[in-house]
């Protein structure tokens, strides 16, 4: 299926350090699909191998979305293929200021290939509204476009900012790197609505095109405001356990340990 | 009007003293004048070069050069109400005759004439030049703005800023170099020299895009009166070698500078800004900011020194340099210095950053789809973004901008 994720046993090296061992994961259109699993255990490396960073490197295995096997596409590529990935330490960048990045963003997915990129750029005016609407969804001081990007932003303000930026750019796949983590609870449940409106918004604009949501957390509460449907869980470097949403509610129950001891005790 | 001699001297290795006389009499210029200008000749024939160890101007073969005896390109952007305010902004030639004892007064005090060779050069040769007096408490809102043009052709411009401020006066001005890639290769010698009264406030921003081939040698100083305050920025783009040394001279109480500092060495550019900044007044402060970006073959030289001398209190000064290495080939040197002769000091501080573009601020920007060159040039752009807003006029931000991006 075309807006499908399918990671298929990947395996992924830093440095000289094998940290992904074999992660095999689906990600189906219109769904939302939790990972949890203990410090370490190569959540954001799967997040980052799948939006492309130049850092790790896929020793093996292969990750196809809308049909394409993007691990030969830059990360710009990636994006333009509906890749949205919400870091879990958001980058600053002196001197580019929030404003001119969105704009310069948006107009990268708009360019047509072949065509004058002054074309199909967003009119300003248009730009101006889409910003000050997205922002004041996500409650954020207007003067925040006017800053720079990341620059001085408190934990939260960052973690808003991927939001803003991700209902703006409207991806086919949100890979949410613990976006909950350092949010207070109106933040969180903000953030919440912000990712489950825009996948609202795409089940009925584009039916087809459903959006999907990876959601990287340690933590059960943002699940109770983004519902997962299906939960993966990582340790050492794989997929140990996937479930339905109940698997979640066992794991705060229970902890780590008990999964451990599964793993151990099916001689894995 | 002026009497122009049209004609250009002889060469330099050539030229002499009678002919400096005979060309300063015949613009009409004052014994005085005349005297210095023979003075700073004798100097520079008999000093030896300067033993600038990070300039090298073997290149530009000034014994050949043909200095004209008149001004040649200098444009200024005049407004008619001005006059009626009280402020002076002509050629500074003109200005000798219209005010001289104003110019007397001031011309040549900031920075000796008889400093080095090149100096010497300066005071000996400048013709094109322009004179601003702001008269105390008169404020004025555009910036003002003198362009030298290094005609083609020509192979040398020694052009001449000399800026008085009046008490509580305030003022933007804005000196601007450019010339087209020169065929043979040009020296281009200009002095700078500002005097800020008392509680006056300036922004000043010199800005050096010269042509390929040119060889800019220049001497800029500020002297700062009580309570006087300064925004300076220096843009250094353009040109083949650079050596700018930069004074300002804190002697006021309460006096304060903020200086943003631009450079963009490519090709093979050597762009060298020596800045001198010296607290001798009490409670005095200034910042600087110097930022760099080192491209293909280029070289850029940060020669900076701050001294907190004897007679200061409670200085505060914090230098700030900044910078980005685009190819492997390019290079930059930084020689940050500080001399304190007093113990009063209530503040000194230093930070500099050096490397190429962060990777993890390029993967940021191309997973939201932007391509690894633009996401570079706004990178770029960005990290001189806070010097090109300090600047006072906003046509000359964006073609900064623009000339900056158009060579990545
Ligand atoms: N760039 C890197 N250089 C060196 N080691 C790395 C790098 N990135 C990840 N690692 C290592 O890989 C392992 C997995 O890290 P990763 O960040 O993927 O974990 P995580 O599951 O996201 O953890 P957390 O819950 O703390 O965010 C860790 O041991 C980490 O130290
Ligand atoms: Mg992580």
């Amino acid at each position: 299926m075309t807006g499908e994720l399918v990671v298929k046993d990947v395996y992924v090296t830093v440095g000289t350090e094998q940290i992904l061992n074999g992660v095999n994961l689906v990600v189906r259109p219109g769904t939302v699909h939790a990972i949890m699993g203990p410090n370490g255990s190569g959540k954001s490396t799967l997040a980052n191998t799948i939006a492309g960073h130049p850092g790790y490197t896929v020793t093996s295995g292969e990750i196809w979305y809308q049909g394409q096997n993007i691990l030969e596409l830059e990360p710009d590529e990636r994006s333009k293929l509906g890749i949205f990935l919400a870091f879990q330490y958001p980058v600053a960048v002196p001197g580019v200021t929030v404003a001119n990045f969105l704009r310069a963003a948006l107009n990268a997915h708009r360019a047509v290939e072949g065509t004058d990129p002054k074309e199909t750029a967003v009119p300003i005016p248009e730009f101006r509204t889409m910003l000050r609407e997205g922002m004041q969804r996500l409650e954020m001081d207007q003067a925040f476009a006017r800053r720079y990007l990341n620059d001085g932003f408190s934990g939260g303000e960052k973690k808003r900012l991927e939001i803003l930026q991700m209902s703006m750019l409207k991806p086919g796949l949100a890979v949410l790197d613990e976006t909950d983590s350092g949010l207070d609870i109106d933040a969180l449940r903000i953030v919440a609505n912000g990712v489950n409106s825009l996948m609202a918004l795409t089940a009925q604009s584009a039916p087809n095109a459903r959006m999907s949501a990876l959601v990287i957390t340690h933590y059960q509460r943002l699940l109770n405001y983004i519902k997962p449907d299906v939960v993966s869980i990582m340790m050492d470097g794989r997929v140990v356990r996937e479930g339905g949403p109940e698997l979640a509610l066992e794991l705060e129950e229970k902890g780590y340990d008990w999964i451990r001891g599964e793993v151990v005790a099916h001689g894995e | 009007m002026d009497t122009h001699l049209n004609h250009p001297f002889p060469p330099l290795q050539a030229l002499t003293s009678a002919h400096l006389e005979a060309a300063a009499r015949a613009n009409g210029e004052p014994e005085w004048l005349v005297q210095r200008r023979k003075d700073a000749w004798e100097c520079f024939s008999h000093a030896a070069p300067p033993e600038w160890r990070r300039t090298n101007l073997k290149g530009l073969e000034p014994e050949t050069i043909e200095p004209f005896a008149a001004p040649q390109g200098t444009g200024i952007l005049w407004d008619e109400t001005l006059a009626e305010r009280g402020i002076i902004f002509s050629s500074l030639t003109a200005a000798v005759r219209s005010h001289e004892s104003q110019v007397r007064a001031t011309l040549g005090t900031a920075i000796d004439p008889l400093r080095h060779k090149f100096s010497a050069l300066r005071a000996a040769l400048w013709q094109d030049g322009i004179f601003l007096f702001v008269p105390d408490n008169v404020s004025l809102d555009i910036p003002l703005r003198v362009c030298y043009i290094l005609a083609d052709g020509s192979r040398a411009i020694f052009p001449y800023s000399l800026v008085v401020l009046g008490r509580g006066a305030k003022v933007a001005f804005i000196e601007e170099f450019t010339s087209h890639d020169a065929p043979a290769p040009a020296l281009a010698a200009p002095t700078t020299e500002i005097f800020l009264g008392e509680g006056s406030s300036l922004q000043f921003a010199s800005i050096q895009q010269w042509g390929a081939n040119v060889y800019h040698i220049g001497g800029q100083s500020q002297v700062f009166d009580r309570d006087a305050t300064s925004t300076w920025v220096s843009i250094a783009l353009g040109g083949q070698v650079q050596h700018i040394e930069a004074e300002a001279h804190l002697r006021g109480a309460g006096s304060s500078l903020t200086w943003h500092g631009a450079t963009f060495a490519r090709k093979q550019q050597r762009l060298l800004t020596a800045p001198l900044l010296r607290h001798t007044g009490v409670h005095t402060e200034s910042h600087l900011d110097f930022r760099t970006i080192v491209h293909e073959s280029g070289y850029s030289v940060f020669d900076g020194m701050i001294t907190i001398e004897h007679a200061s209190r409670g200085t505060v000064t914090r230098l700030e340099e900044h910078s980005i290495h685009l190819s492997p080939g390019a290079r930059s040197d930084s020689i940050p210095g500080l001399k304190i002769d007093t113990n009063d000091v209530a503040q000194a501080g230093h930070a500099s950053t050096s490397g190429q573009i962060d990777e993890e601020q390029l993967f940021y920007m191309q997973s939201r789809g932007i391509s690894r060159a633009d996401a570079m040039r706004m990178i770029v752009t960005g990290f001189f973004e806070p010097v090109f807003d300090a600047l006072p006029l906003e046509e000359v931000r964006e073609s900064l901008s623009a000339a900056v991006e158009a060579n990545l």
